[in-house]
């Protein structure tokens, strides 16, 4: 998967004809106007438009139009290709697709990865594309067999007629000559032959081998490494620096001023390393410095005490005052939740090498267009003179949409006229990242002793992700020719916004949503301390649903009533939902607990998806030890349900991690955490038994990635209150 | 002048003594399976046997290796001639990003090596100074406990 060429439609066609020829098939979905079977030549690009290309040899190449970060996107997405052009998905060559709209993500517009939507948004566009091309290859084989279309079939990349079974490579130079329809019959899920069954992802075999190529991996001529030295305090600058010892060890090549602090180069990595810890550098620190923990939680606290005279009201029904005037018993908490760093497996890394007025970025990022705009834009370039080749990726999270690594990239190949690779430390990953925000969450609601849910007032203070983000993605996405101080202005206008006038959905998604609450009010006021934010798996839900369900929990506790029967009771306007929690709550019911253990609950709604999680606990030493974890999704359409298991697994993990361990403390300004030892990652000796439960709703896909996460920090919170009577409101998790 | 056995063959590297073995292997020897994750020790993504033993060679100086016997992930086996542990991963479709599982296999190799028959705790023992960020550990768990039953059961039938 390492080689992108990107290509005119001339150079396309003589690839071709040296592979011996084949069929290219390319569809125009953002309206560009050649509908050719052919590859369209989109002038002025340097991509080709097209999702598959099919060998005279039988090959099937599937350019993947979204990134592959361990979500399993490159299987499922084959899969539903494979399904309507009768090819199995294993014998796909998966290439990532370079930089056109053609493989723009359907539900952005742009071409990111995210958000949990690549089966859901591309479910009905990949698999027109593959019924497309699998009826121009009939009616080519019809063609050239001199038989009718409708007495042939298809089977595994074969026509089969009467008792000829013929590759399809032999009538795509046919097919090529002809124009395939737009809306080829799609088969009914009953049909299926890959979409729903399990079989190994088909880069199981590359990952297990060591030779799935990633970022960090790429290798070129005359690559040059370089590490950069940041300000500790996110926002700092340079004051001065002496580069004198620096450029002393042996090896050092270079070492230069750039946008985030100073770079060390050298023809290899262990050099430059030396070389960055020689290096002298003062700061010019930012505001943020002179804040701490202690200082975030008070601003927080104070701004939640004034939320009734200050917040911004989101999303309202019902008269609340009415609501909580009919409750029999009013229930209130606050909620805390921390920083939180991604901490992907691979850190940050980009290779730029800018050569003749043109460039080559190479990293594994959410968004290879980004990684486009931003190489073009801090090298002076057009964007169709700079190639993005996208790479597997050792994780993500949401870590891969900031591309900061680019920028530096960048700027060193720019300074040094060098190819450079920017490889950033554990510690500079932790320490000078992008975080998941800090929240502070109170929920108050009133129940009636038969346990409905009168009122819900849920406030939420803490910084914004939305305007951060667009400040991240304008200069990579906008034309090189808006300037930087443009974009300021609107990021800048976004910020106040979100402070002033209208709440950012992210920050309280999922507050509310989910239960029947009679009347309900969502307030928020946005306190930032200047601390980078962006997504990180799940987003806004990874807190609100901790608030949430442990704030249901409580109201259950308070109106007597069992935790699972009191959610079914609130459902009713959300059947889904509903749906999944019953069926976990039949579980749980033939569960058998071990002496010493206790279970909790909690759903949740996020990305499209329903689920609930039953988190089997003890508590002993002091400690919370999480054994069993039942997990019942709701994601519609399991396109690979293996894949949507790990992945129920996987954020069962991620999440564990949040609830267990995760926190990022700040000391004037500085992430304190630096690498595993006081970040700690949850390890197999803590890892849970996870059994997934998928609910086989025979509805288009829904989210997978990321809902499996929002429940179990709340799941385990409601056990440990069921095990000790203790309710935990903190996150991590801690024991008084 | 360091040598040391790569994968079976004999190399030698001018790289400074106190270069770790980690990065001699990626940036002078090009072989990229072992990964970068910490730096520290604390993560496993760069393990290798060294005389067979695993080892985190992100804070193993290359000078420590002199002489010594290096097995990477590509000499553990290849596509075409799967590690046992190499074929249980992918039938039970461990990896997920993928980058920890070099890492994962070379320690559970070495383990196998010394405990042909591991019970659930000494898996967890052996296998907690690896890190999943994507969270794969029932799947590694099973797949290296289906491993050596199977190792187990071809034991049996020679004997
Ligand atoms: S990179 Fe060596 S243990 Fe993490
Ligand atoms: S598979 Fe991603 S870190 Fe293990």
């Amino acid at each position: 998967m390492s080689q992108h060429t990107t290509l005119t439609r001339r150079h396309f066609l003589k690839t071709s004809s040296i592979a011996g020829g084949g069929l290219v098939v390319g569809f125009s979905l953002m309206g560009c106007g050649d509908t050719s079977p052919a590859l369209r030549s989109a002038e002025g690009t340097m991509a080709p438009n097209a999702f598959l290309q099919i060998g005279t040899d039988n090959t099937v190449t599937f350019y993947c139009p979204r990134d592959e970060m361990g979500q399993g996107a490159s299987t499922g997405l084959a899969t539903l290709i494979a399904e309507e052009l009768d090819v199995a998905p294993w014998h796909f060559d998966v290439q990532w697709a370079g930089v056109h709209p053609d493989y723009n993500n359907p539900d952005f517009g742009v071409q990111g990865t995210g958000g949990s939507t690549s089966l859901k948004a591309h479910y009905e566009q990949l698999r027109q594309v593959g019924a497309n091309t699998r009826a121009v290859i009939i009616e080519a084989a019809a063609g050239l067999l001199g038989v009718n279309a409708s007495q042939l079939s298809t089977d595994d990349g074969h026509v089969i007629s009467g008792s000829k079974r013929l590759p399809y490579g032999d009538f795509v130079n046919a097919a090529a000559l002809l124009q395939a329809p737009e809306q080829a019959p799609l088969k009914p899920p009953h049909g299926f032959k890959y979409i729903g069954k399990d079989f190994s992802r088909i880069d199981a075999m590359a990952k297990a081998t060591g030779t799935a190529e990633f970022g960090i991996d790429v290798d070129i001529e005359n690559l040059h490494h370089a590490v950069v030295k940041r300000c500790p305090v996110a926002g700092g600058t340079v004051a001065t620096y002496d580069a004198t010892a620096a450029l002393a060890v042996a090896g050092v090549s270079d070492v230069v001023e750039i946008g985030s602090g100073i770079a060390v180069v050298a023809q290899k990595y262990w050099a430059a390393k030396k070389g960055l810890q020689a290096l002298e550098v003062q700061w010019q620190m930012p505001k943020l410095a002179s804040v701490s923990t202690a200082d975030v939680k008070r601003d927080y606290q104070a701004a939640l005490g004034v939320a009734d005279d200050q917040a911004l009201i989101g999303s309202e029904a019902g008269d609340l005052e009415q609501g909580f005037a009919e409750a029999d018993h009013i229930v209130e908490g606050e909620y805390w939740a921390p920083y939180l760093a991604h901490a992907p497996m691979e850190p940050m890394n980009a290779i730029v090498r800018i050569e003749n007025g043109e460039a080559d970025v190479w990293t594994g990022s959410q968004g290879v267009g980004a990684a486009q705009g931003l190489v073009a834009r801090y090298a002076g370039l057009a964007k169709e003179n700079v190639r993005s080749h996208n790479t597997y990726l050792g994780g993500a999270f949401g870590r891969r949409g900031t591309l900061t690594h680019v920028i530096e990239a960048t700027q060193v190949a720019v300074a040094t006229g060098k190819p450079i690779q920017v490889l950033w430390s554990r510690e500079d990953d932790l320490q000078s990242g992008v975080y998941r925000p800090a929240s502070l969450m109170q929920v108050k609601a009133g129940v009636t002793d038969e346990g409905k849910i009168t009122a819900w007032q849920a406030t939420r203070v803490g910084g914004n992700i939305s305007p951060e983000t667009m400040a991240n993605m304008m200069p990579a996405l906008l034309p090189t020719a808006v300037g930087d101080g443009t974009i300021d202005w609107v990021v800048g206008l976004a910020d106040s916004a979100f402070k002033g006038w209208v709440v950012d959905g992210s920050s309280v998604e999922g507050l509310a949503e989910d239960y029947d609450t009679g009347s309900h009010q969502v307030r928020h006021t946005t306190v930032d301390h200047g601390l980078p934010l962006t997504f990180w798996r799940s987003v806004g839900h990874s807190y609100t649903a901790f608030a949430k369900e442990t704030a249901i929990d409580e109201l259950a506790a308070r109106a007597d009533i069992d935790p699972v029967a009191f959610r079914l009771k609130n459902l009713t306007q959300n059947p889904r939902l509903q749906n999944v929690v019953r069926l976990a709550g039949e579980h749980m019911q033939q569960m058998q607990v071990a002496p010493g253990r206790a279970l909790g609950f909690a759903a949740h709604h996020s990305f499209a998806t329903d689920v609930a999680e039953i988190a089997e606990v003890s508590v002993s030493d002091g400690k919370i030890h999480v054994h069993r974890v039942v997990c019942v999704v709701d994601c519609g359409i399991a396109v690979n349900p293996d894949v949507v298991r790990a992945q129920m697994e996987g954020a069962v993990m991620y999440g564990l991690t949040a609830a267990l361990h995760g926190n990022l403390e700040l000391e004037k300004g500085q992430v304190v955490e630096s690498n595993f030892h006081n970040y700690p990652i949850l390890r197999m000796d803590e890892a849970p038994e996870v059994e997934v439960i998928i609910v086989d709703s025979g509805t288009s896909p829904t989210g997978v990635g990321e809902p499996g996460l929002p429940p179990i920090a709340p799941a385990v919170a409601n056990a440990v209150f069921a095990a000790t009577g203790q309710r935990l409101r903190s996150l991590p998790l801690q024991l008084a | 002048m360091i040598s040391f056995t790569l994968n079976d063959e004999t190399v030698t590297t001018d790289d400074t003594p106190d270069t770790p073995l980690l990065w001699v292997i990626r940036d002078t020897f090009k072989l990229k399976g072992s990964k970068y994750g910490c730096g520290a020790g604390l993560c496993g993504a760069c393990t290798m046997h060294v005389d067979g033993v695993a080892m985190r060679t992100c804070v193993l100086p290359v000078a420590a290796v002199a002489g010594k016997s290096i097995t990477t992930i590509e000499g553990l086996g290849t596509p075409d001639n799967l590690h046992p542990l190499q074929a249980a991963w992918i039938e039970h479709n461990v990896p997920q990003c993928g980058y920890c599982q070099s890492g994962q296999i070379m320690s559970a190799a070495a383990m196998l090596a010394t405990n042909a028959a591991p019970s659930a705790d000494d898996v967890d023992q052996a296998m907690s100074g690896n890190i999943c960020r994507c969270g794969c550990y029932p799947r590694i768990k099973k797949a290296i406990l289906a491993t050596a039953d199977k190792t187990d059961l071809a034991t049996e039938a020679q004997a």
